[in-house]
């Protein structure tokens, strides 16, 4: 977000700029261009096998594609030396409480949990995985 | 006592220091010292009525491109976030108040809206006879909910009622970041020790980390007919800002309109200053 930006916004609210509604009359052809490459790809793909198991084949890869990158950076985050003593003090809940939930059976001590001990972690992480994010979605 | 009666002969300063007032003197500065630590502990500490369980993790601040001062909303997002509405929260969420007619121009074409808007059925007027029939839905009509009311909607969900979307964003503290974490923070596995009603799940954000909503954005769950690869925190921010223009559809506008205050409001002083001079 430039300087230049905030001059052709500032222009653009001051001229008059028509917002259609209607969809362009051009669709037509560039759905049925569309639909002639597809065709393409298809022929070119697999010869002997009909366009339906094509178009399957094409939805299966499309499916396996999109991968959340979103845990992948909180994780690296969490991992990080920024995070390294929320992380230390979380796992050490975590090793604390589930040793006491082995051996609880005749001892009746206060419950505890980890809830607090995740919230700092997991605020670190997001702290610092959110503009790496919001750099990679669209 | 010798000692006292030579530094009678002095100046009353050293009378002043006689070891009666230093005891006395040093007493009654612990007694102050004592009672301020003594206040402190009683009504120093702050109290806090709910334990950071119950307030739920506080949201991480996402940088916004729509919440830019200067910005308007993305109406690709905005069409892409009204397809995950539509395909995956509408199942549960009604959107009461938002018309078909609200999405053209925005992210649908007018005939686009119009067949969405048919393939739901509306109640008519009463006819002759006083019988209520159906009919396509029209533009005017509004995006239908999901459930006949709030009690069917309970009674669907474990006993949780949906909250209704149109104005969600304004509605929750955190606006954006809340839901945005919300929908995409459920973690695989609880932290140990955590304590979770049968029928909840853990979200950390969710006041009292137990909400009755399970994860529902997995990647790939929809389709994007512009090619935008569906993972999981691109839908959430795609419908995350589709609510927001659900809850403020005159964002875009009142920016504009701020603008020209400060173009008018700047011609005119410049104006007055020059008349001035």
């Amino acid at each position: 977000m430039g300087i230049t930006d905030l001059f052709s916004d500032f222009l653009s609210s001051l001229t008059f700029t028509e917002a259609h509604a209607e969809a362009p009359s051009e669709e037509k052809n560039e759905s049925s261009e569309e639909s002639n490459d597809e065709g393409k790809d298809d022929e070119d793909k697999e010869d002997d096998a009909g366009g339906d198991q094509g178009e399957e084949e094409e939805e299966e890869e499309e499916e396996e594609e999109p991968e959340d990158v979103k845990p992948k950076l909180e994780e690296e985050c969490a991992n990080s030396k920024q995070c390294a003593p929320f992380k230390h003090h979380f796992d050490e809940c975590v090793e604390r409480v589930t040793e006491a939930s082995e051996h609880a059976d005749g001892k009746k001590g206060p419950h505890e949990d980890c809830v607090e001990e995740f919230f700092h972690l997991a605020h670190c992480a997001n702290q610092c995985a959110a503009p790496k994010l919001w750099a990679q979605l669209k | 006592m010798c000692f006292r009666s030579a530094s009678t002969e002095g100046s009353t300063a050293e009378a002043a220091s006689s070891p009666f007032t230093t005891t006395l003197g040093s007493a009654a500065t612990a007694l102050a010292i004592g009672s301020i630590a003594w206040y402190y502990h009683l009504y120093g500490q702050e109290v806090h009525a709910m334990t950071p369980a119950e307030e739920g993790l506080h949201p991480t601040k996402y940088p916004w491109e729509h919440t830019k001062w200067n910005r308007t909303f993305d109406h690709q997002t905005l069409r892409r976030g009204f397809q995950v509405y539509r395909e995956v929260c509408a199942s549960c969420h009604s959107l009461s108040r938002v018309p078909w007619r609200a999405l053209v121009g925005t992210t649908h074409t007018v005939d686009e809206a119009k067949v969405m808007a048919e393939e739901n059925e509306y109640d008519t007027e009463p006819n002759d006879e006083g019988e209520i029939e159906k009919r396509p839905g029209k533009l005017s009509d509004y995006i239908p909910n999901p459930y006949k009311n709030d009690e069917a909607a309970r009674a669907a969900n474990n006993g949780a009622l949906p909250p209704d979307l149109s104005l969600i964003i304004k509605a929750r503290h955190g606006g954006c970041d809340y839901v945005f974490s919300l929908l995409t923070g459920y973690p695989e596995e609880a932290p140990a020790g955590a304590q979770i009603a049968e029928g909840m799940n853990f979200n950390p954000y969710f006041p009292g980390t137990g909400i009755a909503m399970a994860r529902v954005l997995y990647d790939g769950l929809v389709d994007y007919e512009d090619g935008t690869p569906a993972t999981s925190s691109q839908m959430a921010k795609d419908v995350v800002e589709f609510l927001n223009w659900a809850a403020e559809p005159e964002m875009d506008e009142r920016k504009k309109m701020g603008m020209k205050v400060i173009v008018v409001t700047s011609i005119l002083f410049a104006l007055s200053v020059w008349v001035k001079k």
